[in-house]
């Protein structure tokens, strides 16, 4: 069953095939809203999201992409969360447990490329909003442009413009070394 | 994708970054669950026919300005489906759809695979799992002791050799080719375009697919252990022995052993997850994952 038909079949009332649609975006949708602000409320957030989706599948445009659409309600739903808790949206992210298990016959190499990769996140963590939300979406959720511009409702241009900006500012921070 | 340029080491290096982030994220059959039933357990569970006050459409699409200009689904009509219902594809004509109709879920890049253990639970084994890695669309569990093989081989879900020729049509994304392999023997598409498999002599080939956010394979390893290298700026993994590969199609939970593969070298680059499979060293590997074009 692919998108398309879930959708098809979720507009019939077939919950089982909404039921796909949500496990197959659930990592995606968590992943969207942590990273945008929601931090550990990702879980309800999602959830709302889900619902919400659910109920304006009929306004839902069946020849465009699901993927952006969907994400697009979950960074509303962030964004009702962080501003009704009226401060900014944090970002509360940690590098993974992944990160340790590389190149264990070079552990100097391998903690010269862990620190700058914490340097590297606290600097994105402490960009200004608006730039930090379009690395995010262009680099840690790998949107393309015209996606993260439905996503965050912004026009094409303020996309590239905040990060461009974004980029220019973490090449000075960090510099642009590679690890 | 067509927006997305070349990247610079900084972006690369953000992508790799975005790659190691841990976010937590709860099973995604326990969210289907927990969303299906609040939908149960409202009174209006079927879809709004549109016109609704409040909710997702007002706050999604309900925005005046339309920033893309262009299709934007989340500024769709609110009152009706564009189409009727009875538009949609029957139950397995999904293979068989032009490949026009395919192209509308070029950005989609949600996998619709989830994966899985293939081998044989033996109380060792489960023993022996020492952590599951995830990497650019792989999850790899590595355990203390190599993992039995697979003895059997099966084919990716809807599996078919097309002609050179078809490949860009039928794929969901821009297929490349390393120069240094020269011409290949055969190309297949498979799972709906999401994944294409490029084959040349000697048990030699490389598949690719879009979408990094779920595993898409799933594969166990042991002695000797995965390597991280680099393929230029991007960071891959090489798995230097045997090991067994498989997955499984989320949506119907069937299981889908594939095959025991061979060395391998799992590599990222600008969303798409690659894996080039059956080259004897680490560096012609390498060397090869660079000529990609």
């Amino acid at each position: 069953m692919d998108d398309d038909e879930a959708i098809a079949r979720s507009l019939d009332g077939d919950l089982a095939a909404y039921e796909a649609l949500v496990a197959r975006y659930s990592a995606l949708a968590h992943r969207t809203a942590y990273m945008l602000g929601a931090g550990d409320e990702a879980e309800d957030v999602v959830q709302e999201a889900f619902v919400k989706a659910f109920r304006h599948l009929p306004g839902f445009r069946r020849d465009a992409p699901f993927r952006p659409w969907l994400l697009r309600i979950v960074a509303n739903e962030t964004h009702n969360l962080t501003r009704s808790r009226g401060r900014r949206a944090e970002l509360a992210l940690r590098l993974g447990a992944t990160a340790d298990v590389r190149a264990p016959d070079d552990p100097e190499g391998e903690a010269v490329a862990t620190d700058r990769r914490a340097r590297l996140l606290a600097a994105v963590r402490g960009l200004p909003e608006r730039e930090r939300q379009a690395v995010v979406c262009r680099y840690f959720l790998q949107l393309t442009e015209a996606e993260t511009a439905q996503v965050l409702d912004w026009p094409v241009g303020t996309v590239k413009s905040s990060t461009h900006r974004g980029l220019a500012r973490l090449r000075e921070e960090v510099g642009n070394e590679l690890a | 994708m067509s927006s997305r340029e070349p990247f610079d080491e900084l972006e690369a290096e953000l992508l790799a970054l975005g790659d190691l982030l841990d976010v937590p994220t709860p099973p995604p059959s326990d969210v289907a669950a927990a969303v299906r039933a609040r939908l149960e357990s409202t009174p209006d569970a079927a879809p709004a026919p549109g016109g609704e006050g409040a909710g997702a459409g007002e706050e999604a699409a309900g925005e005046p300005q339309d920033p893309g200009g262009g299709p934007d689904p989340a500024h769709g009509p609110p009152a009706t489906p564009i189409r009727p219902h009875s538009r949609r594809p029957r139950r397995g004509e999904d293979r068989r759809r032009p490949p026009g109709r395919r192209r509308r879920w070029k950005v989609v890049t949600a996998v619709v695979i989830v994966v899985i253990a293939i081998t044989a639970a033996t109380p060792q084994g489960r023993a022996a799992v020492a952590r599951i890695l995830r990497f650019a669309g792989i999850e790899l569990e590595i355990g203390a002791a190599p993992p039995p093989p697979v003895t059997t081989t099966a084919p990716l879900p809807g599996e078919r050799t097309v002609p050179p020729s078809e490949v860009p049509s039928r794929a969901g994304f821009q297929v490349r080719t390393p120069s240094r392999l020269g011409p290949p023997q055969r190309t297949s598409v498979a799972d709906g375009g999401r994944l294409v498999s490029i084959f040349w002599p000697d048990g030699i080939r490389l598949d690719q697919f879009e979408g990094t956010m779920d595993p898409y394979f799933f594969k166990k390893a042991g002695p000797p252990f995965p390597d991280f290298v680099k393929v230029g700026p991007y960071q891959a993994l090489w798995l230097p022995g045997e090991h067994p590969l498989g997955y499984i199609k989320r949506v119907d939970g069937s299981v889908v052993p594939l095959r025991q593969a061979a060395a391998t070298l799992i590599w990222q680059q600008n969303g798409i997850t690659y894996r080039l499979e059956g080259v004897r060293t680490k560096e012609e590997a390498i060397r090869i994952a660079e000529s990609l074009e």
